[in-house]
């Protein structure tokens, strides 16, 4: 598909989502940034955690179960005790003393060392667990790639604004797949960012049919505004005898969105991910 | 409506003198004008004001009276900047809004801070606050770890503060408590944890529980055939966290339910799984269930039913009706009969591919194909919802109901195979979306009306809320920053005001020694306006 222009386009809003009424310094990925925004206190001890799961397993697993949460025994990853404890403060007094009255032995042996890293292996569960920041898309290369290939040079029209061995080459080793699905969906989706897509070339024929062109700065209902080569800045207010005309390099993406089957789309993916 | 039922405690409530503060009860049970004494202004969440100085002729004049800026909080834990999304409350000259964390009282007639009052959490989410409930003296505030705290309207001093929820569990606290009798109602947040969801009434002088409403039914309960077992019912989720509504004749209160835990993965919780995504009718003296209507059963997409049911009256088939309209975050417009949950209508205002039809109830059936999947599945409907938290309007002289929705496609994963997923158990990433402002004809469920805004902005989420009033105008804000007046019959835009920040509440109306002012909120500051004098 060739470059499109359109009269005022639709730009795109993009980024994850996740929480209702989430503000963008919320929303970007990542560990830390997910743990304070829910509150989340300090970060489980990684190395502590790997020798707690040692000890867990063979004492306490058969009862809470393999990922603590829990079988017989109660789930221990959504337990209040587990939840408001830090370094063993809570939770190896219980261990130690057991619950006679709920059927929970002693285990008066473990040093204070092997308390913290039992611990540290439970808050690791709580974090796996609530830590969206961590989760992970898994293998999402399930589709045909000849069939992508075919969608792409077919029925998709792809490869009239792209080239397997132009813009395209590569693709499949600079990109994640589940980063390659969203990028080809629509490509200012990219990589989880939501940051604003790039500036977007605009052209406007004041009353006069004097013509101003360049990247535009800002575009809403009332206003528009751009820098034009010299990076001489422009500002006008929009109306009825003001034709304001953006790049729209996206329309064939948006098109193609109302069609796709989630198998075009992942025969796609599977195509794309063969560029290496 | 007839408000009888209430003018007991009303009578037993109001001593023979008022300090200058107090909300007189009865103003809870009119439209508002000299007042906005709850937060959608009254108990049927139309957020649609009578007062008409400020109309259609003359809102070209509507010229900026006085700003509010918080300068002195600075950013808050994982959001950043404050942002205001509480809707103000106003009364005896009075406003009363908030932040996660602290409440001002601030002069309504020239935005003087008179108090504020700082909680210091100890965790929990500052997604948002949506603001104070206010009873006689009182006023009734949620800190974000799960604390209900009453403050004295004179002063901002606190009276006493219970806990309503454990925030270690993942629970947070956002909600403007709502006054319904001697009940103030308290709904909670939180679905990063698989822990239920419930709504409960407090003791307005001493904020000790009343009843609870659980979201998920027990074992052996009606409802608990909707789950595969106690465990998955017990993680269900359900959560309340915005105020719901209350029909003072007929004594029911409406609340919507949150999407059920882990939020993508279903394969654990195979079932309907009541009463999650639902709207539900309580008794508000028991909190018994009296009925309900599930929006989204099987939720696998996070589209919490938690958005205003608003209520209405209107004729139907010739016979005068008491109504119930939902523009709900599953993208489908729902009016009901509030006396029993009857659907009158289901249609969608956005795309709704993720199900495959409606059935006989008006229920929408979820299409298991459009269940996130492991490789990603394409959805017709933004990640956050063809329309979220914001507070939409109805105007009951136009019979539109306006909200503003989002277009757009996003992907569907799960990321937790397991046999018992835990957490979100998957995400989702958004594709390409537009904001728009729908004017629904509540007779039909298609819009009359539709304002795309133009943005080269990246709006994300956001709530710009909306207000209509008898003036015949409608007003929001875009994803840019302006605050706009439209011609509530045809949409045309009349007015606008550039905020610098982007509306994030929604818009409150009152009128005060004769001068009607409109209230907007965006990012850290509020704005009040009014005609040119």
């Amino acid at each position: 598909m060739k470059w499109r222009w359109a009269i005022l386009p639709l730009l795109s809003v993009v980024g994850t989502f996740s929480l209702p009424g989430q503000t963008p310094a919320a929303r970007g990925p990542g560990r830390a940034n997910t743990r304070e925004f829910l509150g989340l206190g300090p970060a489980p001890d990684a190395v502590a955690a790997e020798r707690g799961e040692k000890l867990y397993g063979p004492n306490c697993g058969f009862c809470h179960g393999a990922k603590a949460n829990g079988a017989e025994g109660p789930d221990l990853v959504r337990s209040p005790l587990v939840l408001h404890d830090e370094k063993a403060e809570l939770i190896g007094p219980v261990i130690r003393q057991g619950r006679a009255d709920k059927g929970m032995p002693a285990f008066a042996g473990f040093t204070d060392p092997q308390l913290y890293d039992i611990a540290q292996f439970l808050h690791m569960r709580v974090e796996l667990a609530v830590n969206r920041g961590l989760y992970k898309v898994q293998n999402i290369i399930t589709g045909n790639a000849k069939a992508g290939a075919n969608y792409f040079s077919g029925p998709g029209r792809c490869i009239e604004c792209h080239s397997a061995t132009g813009d395209l080459a590569h693709v499949g080793t600079k990109f994640q797949p589940s980063d390659l699905q969203q990028a080809f969906l629509y490509p200012t989706a990219r990589g989880f960012q939501s940051s604003g897509p790039k500036m977007s070339k605009v052209t406007v024929t004041l009353p006069s049919g004097e013509v101003i062109s360049g990247a535009l700065k800002r575009l809403d209902d009332f206003n528009v505004s751009l820098y034009d080569a010299a990076g001489n800045y422009h500002s006008y207010a929009v109306g009825p005898d003001l034709k304001v005309e953006v790049e729209d390099k996206l329309a064939g993406h948006r098109e193609l969105l109302k069609h796709y089957t989630d198998a075009d789309m992942h025969n796609v993916t599977a195509y794309l991910a063969t560029l290496k | 409506m007839n408000f009888l039922p209430l003018t007991a405690f009303i009578a037993a409530l109001v001593p023979a003198l008022c300090p200058a503060q107090m909300l007189n009860p009865k103003k809870l049970l009119e439209q508002p004008t000299d007042t906005w004494p709850t937060y959608n202004g009254d108990y049927s969440g139309r957020r649609f004001s009578t007062l008409n100085q400020i109309n259609a002729g003359n809102v070209g004049s509507l010229s900026l009276r006085w700003m509010y800026r918080i300068a002195s909080v600075g950013p808050q834990r994982g959001v950043g900047s404050p942002a205001i999304k509480s809707t103000p409350l106003m009364v005896n000259g009075i406003l009363y809004f908030t932040i996660p964390d602290h409440v001002w009282a601030v002069d309504a007639r020239t935005g003087e801070e008179l108090w504020r009052y700082d909680w210091v959490d100890k965790g929990g989410h500052l997604v948002g606050n949506r603001g104070v409930g206010m009873y006689g003296n009182w006023l009734y505030f949620l800190g974000p770890d799960g604390w209900f705290i009453s403050l004295n309207a004179k002063d901002g001093k606190e009276r006493w503060r219970k806990k309503v929820a454990d925030e270690k569990l993942q629970y947070f606290t956002t909600m403007a408590p709502m006054v319904v009798g001697n009940h103030i109602i308290v709904g909670v947040g939180g679905d990063a944890m698989d822990v239920p969801g419930y709504l409960e009434a407090r003791n307005p002088e001493t904020g000790d529980l009343q009843w609870r409403w659980n979201s998920e039914p027990r074992a052996g309960e009606p409802g608990a055939e909707t789950w595969p077992n106690k465990g998955a019912m017990e993680h269900g989720g359900g959560m309340t966290w915005l105020p719901g509504t209350y029909d003072p004749e007929l004594n029911l209160l409406y609340w919507g339910t949150g999407n059920p835990n882990p939020v993508f993965a279903g394969q654990g919780r195979k079932g309907t799984n009541l009463w999650t995504c639902s709207i539900v009718a309580l008794n508000p003296d028991t909190g018994k269930l009296v009925w309900y209507f599930q929006a989204s059963p099987h939720d696998t997409h996070d589209w919490d039913n938690v958005e205003t049911p608003v209520l209405f009256d209107a004729e139907v088939a010739g016979k005068s009706r008491k109504l119930l309209a939902q523009a709900a975050r599953n993208g489908f417009f729902f009016v009901l009969d509030r006396t029993n949950g009857k659907s009158i209508l289901t249609a969608p205002f956005v795309g709704t591919n993720w199900a495959k039809g409606i059935d006989a109830k008006g229920q929408p059936i979820p299409d298991p194909e459009k269940e996130p999947k492991v490789d990603g599945s394409l959805i017709d409907i933004h990640g956050g919802g063809g329309t979220n938290w914001m507070p939409p309007s109805l105007d009951p002289t136009t019979g539109l109901f306006y909200v503003n929705a989002t277009r757009g496609y996003s992907l569907g994963y799960l990321t937790d195979t397991d046999e018992r997923p835990e957490g979100y158990g998957g995400s989702g990433r958004g594709l390409w979306s537009e904001h728009v402002l729908e004017a629904i004809d509540t007779n039909t469920g298609k819009a009359r009306w539709i304002h795309t805004y133009q943005s080269s902005g990246n709006g994300g989420l956001g709530g710009p809320g909306v207000l209509s009033t008898a003036g015949k105008v409608v007003f929001t804000g875009d994803y840019s920053g302006n605050l706009i007046g439209f011609d509530s019959a045809n949409g045309k835009m009349l007015w606008h005001f550039q905020m610098g920040q982007s509306l994030g509440n929604g818009p409150m109306t009152y009128e005060l020694d004769g001068t009607q002012y409109l209230i907007a909120g965006a990012g850290d500051t509020l704005f009040a306006f009014a005609l040119a004098r």
